[in-house]
């Protein structure tokens, strides 16, 4: 991020930043930067709160008017921690089940995404084209051994991960986002398919499968959960 | 809450730490116009496009287009990373793109105003992948009127 800094502003073009890694834009070291301590993903903070926002874009942005760079500003405001998750229970039956599938699950997901979709007008679904019973479905023959291109799969794979995670926001009881996510690593057929796909992706001769096995399919927080499949 | 890496869960900050960050020699900060005067442009770096633009894919220094009344339920992120939250995008695109924000900075008289395209870049670019594509998009930039850009991560 901060190296677009250098380059833009060398072409004449003023820069400003949010800074996640205050490390990072340590080294770095472009023109201007706001450190903010938010959660990665949310440069600006809090979902849903304007106010919140607007006060850290505007922070960034007033930083133009200083000449003083390389320079980083601490930005004052913080963000709650998320709650633990104490009290919080699927409320639905997601559990794996002998008789049960990946493309059932899928099926099963669909009412829930349909709500989330109702309430927000949107879904961040619709990077690989497919439909999600598709994806899935081509997630269950790689699963197979039939392994299709690393870009393809990462694609159908991220749009699973998004309506997942969309749908689970609708859940009566929809808990935090880190629920939603260790639900997803706990509880579902689809987190089971990623890390049983993982071996295969990096034994696969195709380096394109290599770095989606090492890199790209497992979060790092996540990869612990390797050991045991 | 987040603060310095060493605040941070071991693997998350050990996963940041290997990141290699590229190192320049300083870039003079530019003198301009008054923010109110400004004419700004968001240029994210969360692999954000409208749905059905080519999806980033490793390497990729390239950019994608934005124009400012895209309607928020037209963005998709295909940022080849999945070591940073999704779901506060998933519930609020502002808060990793915050156009509405900077629509409202505008009203309010703070920012002079918005340019008329925004980018997206996908942040796991290396660097010299990107440079081009930066040198290019500032001509384009300058030709929207823009004089200012407001660089947000993910």
């Amino acid at each position: 991020m901060g190296a677009l800094g250098h380059f833009l502003e060398r072409q004449g073009i003023a820069t400003t930043g949010i800074s996640l890694v205050r490390e990072h834009t340590e080294t770095i070291r472009p023109p201007r930067a706001l450190w903010v301590t938010f959660e990665l993903g949310r440069p600006l903070g809090i979902p849903d709160d304007p106010g919140f926002q607007r006060r850290v874009l505007r922070a960034a942005a007033e930083l133009l008017d200083r000449t003083d760079g390389p320079l980083i500003a601490d930005y004052p405001e913080n963000v709650a921690e998320a709650t633990d998750f104490t009290g919080w229970a699927c409320p639905i039956n997601l559990a794996p089940a002998s008789v049960d599938t990946l493309a059932a699950e899928i099926d099963r997901l669909a009412t829930w995404h349909d709500q989330a979709v109702a309430r927000t007008g949107r879904t961040t679904i619709g990077v690989s084209g497919l439909d999600m019973p598709a994806a899935g479905a081509l997630l269950s023959s790689a699963l197979q051994g039939d392994l299709p291109m690393a870009q393809a799969l990462k694609e159908a794979v991220d749009d699973l991960r998004a309506y997942y995670l969309e749908s689970a926001s609708a859940f009566p009881d929809p808990g935090s986002p880190a629920m939603r996510k260790a639900w997803l690593w706990d509880e579902t057929r689809f987190g089971k398919a990623l890390l049983d796909l993982q071996p295969k992706l990096a034994a696969s001769a195709d380096p394109q499968h290599k770095i989606l096995a090492n890199l790209t399919l497992i979060p790092a927080t996540e990869r612990h959960r390797l050991a045991k499949t | 809450m987040v603060k310095r890496l060493s605040d941070m869960p071991e693997v998350e900050a050990n996963h940041l730490r290997r990141i290699e960050c590229p190192t320049y020699e300083d870039t003079p900060a530019l003198a301009g116009k008054p923010l109110r005067e400004r004419r700004v442009a968001l240029i994210s770096t969360a692999g954000l496009h409208k749905r059905g633009d080519r999806p980033f894919r490793p390497g990729d220094g390239s950019y994608r287009v934005i124009p400012a009344e895209t309607p928020a339920r037209d963005l998709v992120m295909s940022h080849i990373s999945v070591n940073f939250d999704r779901t506060g995008f998933q519930q609020d695109h502002n808060v990793a793109f915050p156009i509405d924000r900077l629509r409202e900075l505008v009203a309010e008289g703070v920012v002079g105003s918005m340019a008329s395209v925004h980018y997206s870049f996908m942040g796991a670019f290396p660097p010299a992948a990107a440079e081009p594509h930066a040198q290019h998009l500032a001509g384009l930039l300058k030709q929207d009127g823009v004089d200012a850009a407001l660089l947000v991560p993910v």
